[in-house]
């Protein structure tokens, strides 16, 4: 019996996979956008078309035809695709129908304010998961037993009901935030809190139900026969690998984070993606819809590929050698996830 | 049940030397279910104790007790457990905590899930040696704490300290990994250390280097241990006395030299009986029917492996799992092949079986090739070979009723009409000795014995001559083993079966094989026959095997003279 002696992190099969993954996310966002261009492009009546011809709209026929040729409406579907897709590769998203602004203007003036309560709210859901599963293991028992009713309390409760109570207590009954001045910090802040709380949910199951697997395990009996107290075993031996599944579960939460914020942002009447998905969607705005969709498909594919980038790196018992036995995250279903984030 | 019977050794009779360990009157139960009842013993210091049992005896509960590691909420401790004089069952963990490690250190089961997966074992090693003090009582500083781990691991065989710590459990072998465990719980100076099972997950003669060095630790340390073990061979060997336990209570205990030559006890005797260690002509009877068929110059060898070679390819580089493997099984008998982990009995029973296909040499079954052929072809040579496989409790389609297990081969074979299936079915079962009640039952619903009876009775539906069997009692109990291998001997010697054993438990060898061949690394290291080998092994690697065989009659006797005088 040898020691099976293997560098511990050996850079190059890191690197090998690390490349793979990139490429993979590539292409998954160019298969996105396809697929999101082919959707609209067999859709009964051409929108595109429609619009420009409809009186109301007073386009001359000298912009029609610019128009038309700008987007290749006259040629087959796989030469707009093509066209399509040079276009996207080079950073052209389009130009909207409705205020003929290009897209990527008007993604770019909404995007800040929903990365920053996106972001923000990921912050709330990990601070409440980690507060929850870090009390049900160190608190005294009747107090721990009552934060393991928390999560399912957290994820039965519509995030729109938890915004509605945070507007009616701390804006108009406390007045600790102005509903007018919605991109405040402070009605950021319990936009944040509205949007986290139902995450904070999922994370925190997995993360309690994580915690007590791991006290189960041998390792722990074993350290915990070696003098360490409760609070050093739960730093020292449980945290780390009941964490390790909740970046996967982060990872699929992006989606509950982008549905939720087109919903939070409508009640604290934020202006960010949400209510641009919104207008788009009752003006049949194609262009920017169809960019809004390749927008989540990204930020899917790059929350994921971070995930598969940094995983194998913090759990030493993954095995790059083996490129089918990298860790399976939501990006394994790309075309899945874009319909769930886009609906 | 057996009367109910204190320890008495010398020393806990002189009121004035207290044990270091006594329990009384210990009773858990786990949500309402008796797991343990008023068990009472006492281990003297720098003695050793020895709790035996098979599955479900209670034995690793009682373990758990005394370190307090029963699960929180679930496990109930009553009676009391005194160590150095304290009942650790009524301190509260506060002050139980700084006894933890420092006097009562613990070496658990399975070493490959005993550390932290995702931390280096030197990380791990730190909090063993912050519970270190110097002379004044305060904390060794990081360096002094770092030279004691290192020394402590070179104590306890690891060549390469450094490399040890700087590694993650998962690129250890089991036996590295148990000596980390054991280099640990030493490394404070415990007074006394409970290992449970320390070797059942280990090779056989790594086996005997880890008991070797607790053994040696215990001595030269000067710690006592509570040794809990289902192996009555290994506890004769290891231990000062014993208390041998059967759901839940104790059925006898004493010197071991008492227990293990001269069991008073019903359950102690049987056990006695069962240990392949201490019984080697326990089924000489039925033996010699195979070695009478082996003897006979007429037989013609059933099984014939000649040459045969197998190489594979991991990551790039070329491993050779069988090398040049040759043997020849007469028909009616039973051949071991002997090997631990590693060389390559598993791709061995793979080839035999036509799963793999060697990269040269041939293999004949009762007169068919077996290699180079198609799966179509295989068919017909399947029938004449069946497999049983290690574990039953996983082996098994658990949604499956015993009934449709053992008729599978018949369906899938399409063998007979529906009524001679059922009655096919049903004979395989009084083969094996089921009750024909158990038809209806799921594997869940049957012991681990029974799921292994239904197992051998669906290798035997098909009438084949030859069976493959691969470790077939290994994960069970030492009495259910028993129950096993006289089935399968006596179907030997009514049917006139084949069997390739393949184990790693020599002492069971000795048992039921007629002839064995030694593997290691894929090479045929020695083959002949039992006999022979047994006898007069010629290679250093049979010899060091053959020395992993606990020898019970190596019992810790004198040591036990030497308290009494």
């Amino acid at each position: 019996m040898g020691v099976t002696r293997q560098p511990r992190r050996a850079p190059r099969p890191y690197l090998t996979y690390a490349v793979q993954r990139v490429v993979q996310a590539v292409v998954v966002v160019l298969l996105a956008y396809c697929f999101t261009f082919l959707v609209i492009s067999v859709l009964p009546g051409d929108p595109v078309t429609a619009t420009l011809r409809n009186p109301q709209n007073n386009f001359t026929e000298e912009e029609v035809q610019r128009i038309v040729a700008y987007y290749g409406l006259d040629r087959p579907v796989w030469v707009q695709l093509w066209e399509a897709l040079s276009r996207f590769v080079q950073g052209d998203l389009g130009v909207s129908l409705r205020s003929n602004l290009p897209v990527s203007t008007l993604i770019g003036d909404v995007l800040g304010s929903t990365v920053v309560l996106a972001v923000s709210a990921l912050v709330v859901a990990l601070a409440l998961a980690f507060g929850i599963a870090y009390g049900t293991r160190n608190a005294p028992a009747p107090v721990a037993k009552a934060l393991r009713a928390f999560p399912s309390l957290f994820l039965s409760v519509p995030n729109f009901v938890i915004g509605l109570l945070l507007i009616n207590v701390f804006a108009f009954n406390l007045g600790l935030f102005q509903v007018i001045d919605s991109e405040g910090p402070a009605a950021t802040f319990f936009a944040a809190i509205a949007l986290g709380i139902p995450v904070s949910a999922q994370v925190a199951e997995v993360l309690i139900a994580n915690l007590d697997h791991e006290a189960r395990q041998d390792y722990a009996g074993f350290a915990t026969s070696r003098g360490l107290s409760r609070s050093r075993l739960f730093w020292r031996h449980l945290l780390k690998p009941s964490s390790l599944p909740v970046v996967t579960v982060i990872a699929l939460t992006v989606g509950e984070l982008l549905g939720g914020a087109l919903i939070t942002e409508t009640i604290f009447g934020r202006t960010g993606i949400g209510s641009l998905v919104q207008r788009s969607v009752t003006t049949q705005d194609l262009p920017v819809l169809q960019a809004v969709v390749v927008l989540a498909a990204v930020v899917f594919v790059v929350v994921n590929l971070v995930v598969d980038l940094v995983y194998p790196l913090l759990d030493p018992r993954v095995d790059l050698r083996g490129a089918a036995r990298a860790p399976r995250t939501a990006a394994e279903q790309p075309l899945e996830t874009t319909q769930g984030a886009s609906a | 049940m057996a009367p109910q019977r204190r320890l008495s050794t010398p020393t806990s009779d002189s009121p004035a030397v207290q044990p270091l360990l006594r329990v009384r009157d210990l009773s858990v139960s786990y949500g309402g279910h008796q797991v343990v009842d008023r068990v009472s013993f006492d281990l003297p210091r720098g003695h050793s104790l020895a709790l035996i049992g098979e599955s479900g005896s209670g034995k690793s509960t009682i373990a758990r007790s005394v370190l307090r590691l029963l699960p929180a909420g679930v496990g109930r401790a009553t009676g009391t457990v005194e160590l150095q004089g304290q009942d650790v069952l009524a301190l509260p963990e506060r002050h139980f905590r700084p006894l933890r490690g420092r006097t009562i250190g613990f070496v658990p089961q399975d070493p490959s899930s005993s550390l932290n997966p995702v931390r280096t074992i030197g990380s791990q090693a730190r909090e063993a040696s912050a519970l270190l003090r110097d002379e004044a009582g305060h904390e060794l500083d990081g360096a002094a704490q770092r030279q004691a781990v290192v020394d402590v691991l070179a104590r306890v065989g690891l060549d390469d300290p450094e490399r040890v710590l700087a590694s993650y459990p998962h690129q250890l072998s089991g036996g590295m990994l148990q000596r980390v465990l054991i280099g640990l719980a030493v490394l404070p100076q415990p007074a006394l250390i409970v290992a449970d099972e320390p070797t059942s997950a280990l090779d056989v003669t790594i086996q005997k280097r880890i008991l070797d060095l607790l053994s040696e630790l215990r001595d030269s340390l000067d710690i006592s241990m509570l040794l809990i073990t289902h192996d009555l061979a290994i506890a004769a060997e290891r231990a000062d006395s014993v208390v041998v336990l059967k759901g839940g209570t104790v059925q006898e205990s004493g010197p071991t030299s008492q227990v293990s030559t001269a069991p008073t006890s019903a359950y102690a005797q049987r056990l006695h009986d069962d240990v392949p260690a201490l019984n080697p002509d326990r089924y000489a009877d039925l033996r010699a029917v195979g070695e009478a068929r082996r003897a006979d110059p007429a037989s013609a060898p059933k099984i014939e492996v000649r040459g045969v070679t197998k190489r594979f390819s991991v990551h790039g580089q070329e491993l050779t799992a069988v090398d040049d493997l040759s043997f020849a099984v007469p028909a009616g008998t039973t051949h071991a092949i002997v090997g631990e982990s590693g060389s390559g009995k598993t791709t061995t029973i793979r080839l035999l079986l036509g799963l793999e296909t060697p990269d040269s040499g041939e293999i004949v079954v009762a007169g068919e090739r077996v290699d180079g052929r198609s799966h179509a072809e295989l068919r017909s040579v399947r029938r004449h070979l069946q497999f049983v496989y290690q574990n039953p409790f996983t082996s098994l389609d658990p949604t499956w009723k015993v009934e449709r297990l053992v008729r599978e081969p018949l369906d899938r074979f399409r063998v007979g009409d529906k009524a001679g299936r059922r009655e096919a079915v049903r004979e395989a079962l009084d083969a094996v000795g089921l009750d024909h009640a158990l038809l209806a039952r799921r594997p869940d619903a049957l012991s681990g014995g029974q799921r292994q009876r239904v197992a051998i009775a669906r290798a035997l539906v098909l009438r084949p001559d030859v069976i493959v069997l691969d470790e077939p009692t290994s994960a069970l109990d030492v009495s259910v083993q028993a129950d096993i291998v006289q089935v399968l001997l006596r179907l030997q010697a009514e049917l006139g079966l084949t069997y390739v054993f393949v184990s790693h438990d020599l002492a069971l060898v000795r048992q039921l094989a007629h002839t064995v061949s030694v593997v290691r690394r894929g090479r045929v290291v020695e083959d002949g026959t039992v006999e022979r080998i047994f006898d007069a092994p010629r290679e250093d690697y049979t010899r060091t095997l053959l020395a992993s065989i606990p020898d019970a009659g190596a019992a810790r006797r004198p040591a036990l003279a030497e308290q009494a005088s």
